[in-house]
């Protein structure tokens, strides 16, 4: 049992460094919220009544969302007849509204808003703007206390952001546990962003592309870029040729090919079905969620429960001890290089259908997040060790490091310096987690072994 | 054991205090009147700095705090960002698009969560998404500028020069045209000598496509009397290739943007003159812009900021070139 608790700290003691960075940042962006929708409609209807009185004449004002909308539905739904006027709109519209009351000489006792209205300097100087609405009350919902981190839009707001990086960390989760790295995956979503799209225009039927020619197209996409995996995984199993210097030749030359194909515009035209995977929603979830989640279960059974997953491990572990056991060593390499390279490409049409557009510009540094994703989720470079759901906590801390700081003011420079200081940082909890810890506590030999 | 949670004490002190010192505590002062989120092209440029750094002034001024950050020339993080922009619910989004078209949908969620957008420099040219205000360099006025620049630089034996473009962006092609308009227009009233384009070669506007180009173009032109280029780089490119060639005292450069390279170039005698622009100005435009529609005002969908011309004069009475 002591034993089996010790293996989850080693295995997933980066959870606790995600739930630490959650915590900080619900901590740092705690902040006053204001009720919305219909909720926060019917809550300032009685307080307009409570305050101003049930004859009272209230202009109701929101901005023109589906949220506000509803607010002031509610609102006057529940005021009835003292409502003089509902305006949705802008400071400008606000204005314009005003005035032509303010001309036919309608009575306001009350404005009903919502929060950001009230915020606006044309409601905050009304009595100067219109000395003869001096003296209107501003009412609002009551406002209380929640951190902004922790709302359910901006928690799927973290999750869709990391979407892409995270699908390609499994592929490279992979390829460093046999010890290799793979440069390309960056270029690679490029590659496959512009490939899909071109074969939707000039195959697919471009703006009308039925739904079974874009699955044809994008299963295109991801198979040139698998190819691409393939051809890195020959070099380096036949060749004998450093992966680091295979997929840094194979990164330039996808991304040149990108460049080529459009002639370094970009291209989309795409028809609009195309943007489910990347901007629609099952459920309030983003597609790209739930498709990063099933690949992530699919990725776990395969790394701990499979023959092939044990063969990754002892690849890694030892190649030449793995091949005398028997494991067909080269045909592993292959595989593992092309899944890598077919996830770069689902990745880069998951950016395609999130921009409705082909680019070869996209995916600048991919490759290095990915990286981090994959190190900080506890996975080592030497090989042989690390768990892919690991990687997916990992891709989650840089995700919430990142959204965390946009949520607090911090400015562009800082970012960057806070977020290789925080990678740092991770990277070397684990390495002492598990060097002065964990192998105390642990025989040696089961460190070697690896996962069961 | 000792030794693990001593270190790693370290480790995690370290961490948290590099967080919470970058970070200014908590997030929302409530002396604050809100909040304005930017997202710049980049902030490598200092154009772009400077466009952020004025926004910010002009801000703190009337009491609104703002989070200037970077896309990188990725639209994919831009949208995140601007993503967070609305998870924070800031008060106005203000944007230098990393690409035109694909910034659409992030803007359109801007929309739907009723923030008001603003772009600088770069136009969002995205079918559907909503911004209420642009804000630029006026360039085809500066592009005027340069070409009253030629003409004066020749004076009365005009001559004949070329145009080192980039014609895959819109602003430099605004250049050209006001340029060569008034290039036209003072052949046709014949008061001083007439000026003839003879070539008008791709720049890319950078320093070593300007170079080439520039060089190609004193290979086949011998008689050269002019360069215009649409921006700094590549003019200080056609610098080097007319340097080279000897031809310094035979050839006048006109440039375009008066970055700090540029204007050093100008007060050295290497290029003419520049229309330069003000991303200063431009900065605080697009506050000054947002604060009085916060107050109701109809704002005009395009702003555009005039260039001035930089001559060697000015150069030399520039404080911050030396």
């Amino acid at each position: 049992m002591n034993k089996m608790r010790s293996r989850f700290v080693a295995d997933y003691g980066m959870l606790f460094v995600l739930l630490l960075l959650c915590g900080y940042f619900s901590w740092a962006t705690d902040a006053e919220q204001s009720p919305v929708g219909a909720a926060g409609g019917r809550q300032v209807a009685s307080l307009v009544v409570e305050e101003k009185g049930p004859d009272a004449k209230v202009l109701i004002v929101v901005r023109d969302t589906a949220a506000d909308a509803a607010f002031a539905d509610a609102a006057a739904a529940k005021l009835g007849g003292t409502v003089v006027g509902i305006v949705k709109g802008q400071p400008p519209d606000l204005r314009e509204a005003l005035e032509k009351l303010v001309d036919r000489g309608v009575r306001i006792d009350a404005i009903a808003a919502t929060q950001s209205i009230a915020a606006w300097t044309l409601v905050q100087k009304i009595d100067e703007k219109f000395p003869k609405l001096a003296g209107v009350a501003v009412v609002t919902p009551h406002p209380f206390r929640w951190p902004n981190f922790l709302t359910s839009d901006n928690l799927i707001n973290v999750a869709n952001r990391i979407a892409v990086i995270a699908i390609i960390a499994i592929g490279m989760t992979m390829v460093i546990i046999t010890g290799g790295i793979d440069l390309s995956v960056g270029s690679l979503i490029a590659l496959s962003s512009v490939c899909v799209t071109l074969l939707i225009e000039r195959f697919g039927g471009a703006e009308n592309a039925s739904p079974v020619a874009l699955v044809l197209c994008s299963l295109g996409g991801i198979a040139v870029c698998g190819l691409v995996g393939l051809i890195s995984g020959t070099m380096v199993t036949s060749f004998g040729i450093p992966s680091f210097i295979v997929t840094l030749a194979v990164m330039l030359i996808a991304s040149g090919a990108a460049y080529k194909l459009t002639g370094g515009e970009s291209v989309g035209r795409l028809p609009d079905s195309f943007m489910w995977l990347g901007r629609g929603t099952n459920l309030g979830v983003p597609n790209a969620v739930i498709l990063m989640v099933a690949l992530y279960t699919v990725a776990h059974v395969v790394m701990s429960r499979t023959l092939l997953g044990r063969y990754i491990y002892a690849v890694g572990g030892n190649a030449e001890a793995a091949r005398l056991s028997g494991v067909p060593v080269r045909r592993i390499l292959l595989v593992v290089y092309t899944i890598c390279g077919a996830l770069a490409g689902l990745g880069g049409i998951i950016t395609a259908s999130l921009f409705k557009s082909g680019d070869p510009k996209y995916g600048p540094l991919a490759e290095l997040y990915v990286i981090a994703a994959v190190v900080v989720g506890g996975t080592s470079l030497s090989g042989g060790e690390g768990k892919v759901l690991g990687t997916l906590i990992g891709a989650l801390i840089i995700a919430v490091i990142e959204n965390g700081m946009n949520l607090t003011n911090v400015e562009s420079y800082t970012q960057k310096i806070v977020l290789g200081a925080v990678i740092l940082g991770a990277v070397l909890l684990d390495t002492l987690k598990k060097k002065s810890w964990w192998q105390r506590r642990m025989p040696a030999s089961e460190t070697i072994l690896g996962p069961p | 054991m000792r030794r693990f949670m001593f270190r790693s004490a370290i480790v995690l002190s370290l961490l948290l205090t590099g967080l919470s010192s970058a970070i200014n505590l908590r997030a929302d002062e409530p002396s604050s009147k809100g909040t304005i989120g930017v997202s710049l092209l980049t902030l490598t440029n200092p154009f772009f700095k400077e466009i952020g750094d004025n926004i910010s002034r002009v801000a703190a001024k009337q009491g609104y705090s703002v989070v200037v950050v970077s896309g990188d020339f990725d639209v994919a993080k831009q949208q995140n960002q601007i993503k967070d922009f609305i998870v924070k619910k800031v008060s106005a989004i203000v944007l230098s698009p990393c690409d035109s078209k694909s910034i659409g949908p992030a803007i359109q969620e801007a929309n739907d969560a009723g923030i008001p957008v603003f772009t600088c420099d770069i136009k969002s040219l995205a079918p559907g998404a909503k911004v209420v205000a642009h804000f630029a360099t006026d360039n085809y006025q500066g592009g005027k500028m340069a070409g009253q620049a030629m003409i004066e630089a020749l004076g009365d034996a005009g001559g004949r020069i070329a145009i080192l473009d980039a014609k895959q962006i819109e602003s430099c092609l605004l250049r050209v045209k006001g340029f060569k308009e008034v290039i036209e227009s003072h052949n046709a009233a014949k008061k001083g000598g007439a000026i003839e384009i003879v070539a008008e070669l791709p720049s890319d506007g950078q320093k070593e496509r300007g170079y080439k180009s520039a060089e190609d173009c004193l290979q086949a032109h011998g008689d050269l009397s002019g360069i215009f280029a649409i921006n700094d780089p590549s003019a200080l490119g056609a610098v080097a290739a007319v340097e080279k060639a000897g031809k310094a005292d035979q050839i006048k450069i006109i440039g375009f943007d008066g970055q700090s390279d540029g204007r050093k170039a100008i007060k050295e005698g290497k290029i003419y003159a520049d229309p330069i622009q003000f991303p200063d100005q431009i900065g605080t435009k697009t506050m000054q812009t947002i604060l009085s529609y916060f107050e109701g005002d109809r704002v005009p969908a395009e702003i555009l900021i005039p260039t001035a011309l930089y001559r060697k004069a000015d150069g030399l009475k520039d404080a911050s070139l030396k």
